[in-house]
């Protein structure tokens, strides 16, 4: 039989036809492919275990306090007057010599960034200690570092960028405390004596912030102020007893943020001002709808915020986080027996004043802040800008003066920023250009993101493991 | 015996054609050997990337001859925070620290996120996937510590004479490096300068 080339040639397409066709109906081209859906990461639920926490449990007595005629204080997060301004009359130095500011003293402290109060003579700070694994108040002298008592209770809290990170809020009978896992704890000032404690956590349901919360108390008058941002909103609480006064629901459904409260004063009205996650609120702080919520926002809507919001007179408030936030400035307008806001302006932070960490600083009419790492070309940069235009930048600190992520306070005319590593900078905070006065690296640090606080003309400031007290009076 | 001798001619045909196998293959390995001894000299160099002078402008991916690029994410395990909101692995403001696709930064899924415990999270770069275009360093070097860096890997880079990618790099972070030392990895002990460029894998 002859064999036709066209039929052999027609045979071994219909083969390889064939073979394609069984190819392609088994062969799965995206079976090496990942659906990407939540869950693939195996996150798990929390401990099992409900930890018992007994808040003011121990107490250690080190010692009396030496003698000094320190007479200033630091009372909280922002000083006196929520402005990061040292209001008493300080003599500080313009500039430093070779050996200047001299290092009084130093502590070791828990790894963190909690910063300290000063009350006549006294330092307190909500420290963790890593080795007990406990929430402690430590109290020291001013005059020398040393420590005079230790008010703690045992928690289990990981390294996770620090510990600690609260300021506490301190009145002449009472110290306030708020631990990295939401625990607020009552103490006499000046023997340590516990009075009263609330686990946020417990009580309110607080979903604890990202890297732990860096919330502090604020007490106004005989109240403490407090936001759980769990089943309520915000609460008061007697300073006295730690009875509530007034429980805030939580409808907007808000989750704590890093901020604090600010009170804010407008149209005769007084008010505390929270930028949660979720968006910002006012409550009202007298009358008869005292612990109602007065106005809110959703514009302001991001998962993690860290600075505190900035109140102006006017009823503005400029608005700023990290992670790509940027800034906002928004104005709580009164109308009739309520409040509209406005948002006056939003922007990304190469677009104007943002700030990751600290709260910018509002001075003699001018704003100050230092821009995030994503803030463009002015990158830890200083800058200056008007409130009536925070995206227009009046002046940068320049190439050659970049910072970090670490705190800054006005005092006695001068500005002091202190940079991740432990370099101290003083400037003259002028609204036409930077002035810088002097510049020192004064430790190997790391991590000194903690908020500074200045008595006495004594400068108190950390890194993550380590607080130095400087001497920068003249 | 006119058997024999046809046996014998074709035994000795068999054996010259092995003698002469092997003495081909022992050339060619001399000559790979060398050639390999020669490539892999001391004073030969390979294109690498600094980590520090990188701005993650993109360049990287859409530049290289290579498709998808020869330059790609490495992660500084020792530098890393192991947050759970990772500046690298999700977009800013996400709905959710989650897996799911649209909270994740990177657009080819190339990094994968780890439970370690609570609070940590382990991130990890598979290769195959990632292109090299540096968003999520862009994203770990503004929000957290820059664990999370780009580099030149060699067994998919050809080394061009001229590096395509260099130049174009804004910040001029690509330069030769010596072959026996190709990789500039950040991490607690490139501060040890004898230590600063050595392999990933190393």
């Amino acid at each position: 039989m002859k064999k036709n080339p066209v039929h052999i040639i027609l045979l071994l397409a219909i083969l390889v036809g064939l073979a394609g066709f069984v190819y392609w109906f088994t062969t799965d081209p995206v079976k090496d492919l990942a659906v990407s859906v939540p869950g693939k990461d195996n996150r798990q639920k929390g401990n099992l275990i409900e930890e018992i926490i007994k808040i003011g449990e121990k107490f250690q007595l080190f010692g009396k306090a030496s003698e000094s005629s320190f007479v200033g204080t630091w009372p909280r997060f922002r000083g006196e007057n929520f402005d990061n301004i040292v209001s008493e009359k300080q003599h500080l130095k313009d500039n430093w010599d070779a050996g200047e500011p001299e290092i009084k003293w130093s502590v070791e402290l828990g790894e963190g960034h909690a910063g300290a109060a000063i009350y006549k003579g006294l330092v307190y700070v909500m420290d963790y200690d890593e080795e007990s694994r406990e929430d402690a108040l430590r109290c020291f002298s001013l005059l020398d570092g040393k420590e005079i008592w230790r008010r703690s209770y045992g928690i289990h809290v990981k390294r996770n960028h620090g510990m600690s990170r609260t300021v506490p809020a301190v009145t002449d009978d009472y110290v306030v405390t708020i631990g990295p896992r939401c625990q607020v704890m009552c103490v006499d000032r000046k023997t340590g004596d516990y009075l009263w404690g609330i686990d946020m956590v417990k009580e309110y349901g607080s979903v604890i912030p990202q890297w732990y919360t860096a919330q502090c108390p604020l007490i106004d008058g005989n109240k403490v102020i407090l936001a759980p941002a769990g089943s309520k909103l915000m609460i008061a609480v007697d300073l006295q007893t730690g009875e509530k006064i007034w429980e805030c629901p939580n409808d907007l459904q808000y989750n704590m943020s890093h901020s604090s409260i600010m009170p804010m004063t407008l149209n005769g009205e007084k008010m505390y001002v929270y930028s949660a996650n979720g968006g910002i609120c006012g409550i009202s702080a007298s009358g008869d709808d005292e612990g109602t919520v007065r106005w809110y926002s959703n514009e302001w809507r991001f998962s993690v915020v860290a600075p505190s919001p900035l109140i102006f007179p006017d009823g503005r408030i400029f608005l700023t986080a990290g992670y790509g936030a940027g800034g906002m400035m928004i104005k709580v307008i009164p109308t009739g027996d309520s409040y509209q806001v406005d948002v006056l302006a939003e922007y990304k932070p190469k677009d104007g004043l943002a700030c990751e960490q600290q709260t910018p600083v509002y001075y003699n009419g001018f704003v100050y802040g230092i821009l995030p790492k994503d803030g463009g070309a002015y990158r830890n940069q200083l800058v200056c800008v008007s409130p009536d235009d925070v995206q227009k930048i009046r002046w940068t600190s320049g190439k050659v003066s970049r910072f970090g992520l670490g705190p800054y306070l006005i005092a006695d005319g001068k500005m002091y920023i202190l940079s991740d590593d432990g370099t101290l900078t003083m400037i003259k905070p002028d609204p036409n250009q930077y002035i810088q006065l002097a510049h020192k690296k004064l430790f190997d640090g790391h991590d000194a993101w903690a908020p500074l606080s200045i008595s006495d003309g004594l400068l108190l400031l950390r890194d993550s493991k380590t607080m130095f007290c400087l001497d920068i009076s003249e | 015996m006119k058997k024999d001798k046809q046996q014998n001619s074709r035994t000795s045909r068999r054996e010259f054609i092995q003698k002469s196998m092997r003495l081909s293959m022992g050339i060619g390995l001399a000559a790979v050997g060398g050639l390999v001894a020669f490539r892999v000299h001391a004073d030969d160099t390979v294109w690498q990337l600094d980590p520090f002078k990188c701005v993650a402008c993109g360049r990287c991916a859409d530049y290289c001859v290579m498709t998808p690029s020869a330059v790609k994410c490495v992660h500084a395990f020792d530098l890393c925070g192991y947050c759970d909101l990772c500046g690298g692995y999700l977009k800013p403001n996400a709905n959710a620290r989650s897996t799911a696709a649209e909270n994740q930064l990177c657009p080819t899924s190339a990094i994968r996120r780890k439970f370690v415990e609570e609070p940590y999270f382990e991130y990890e770069i598979e290769e195959k996937l990632c292109i090299g275009c540096g968003i999520c360093v862009e994203g770990c070097t503004a929000f957290g510590n820059g664990s999370l860096h780009l580099q030149v890997r060699h067994n998919v880079c050809v080394n061009c004479n001229e590096c395509s990618i260099a130049r174009v790099c804004p910040a001029d972070a690509f330069q030769r490096v010596p072959t026996s030392q190709p990789y500039l990895i950040k991490g607690e002990w490139t501060k040890d300068q004898d230590k600063k460029k050595q392999s990933p894998t190393g």
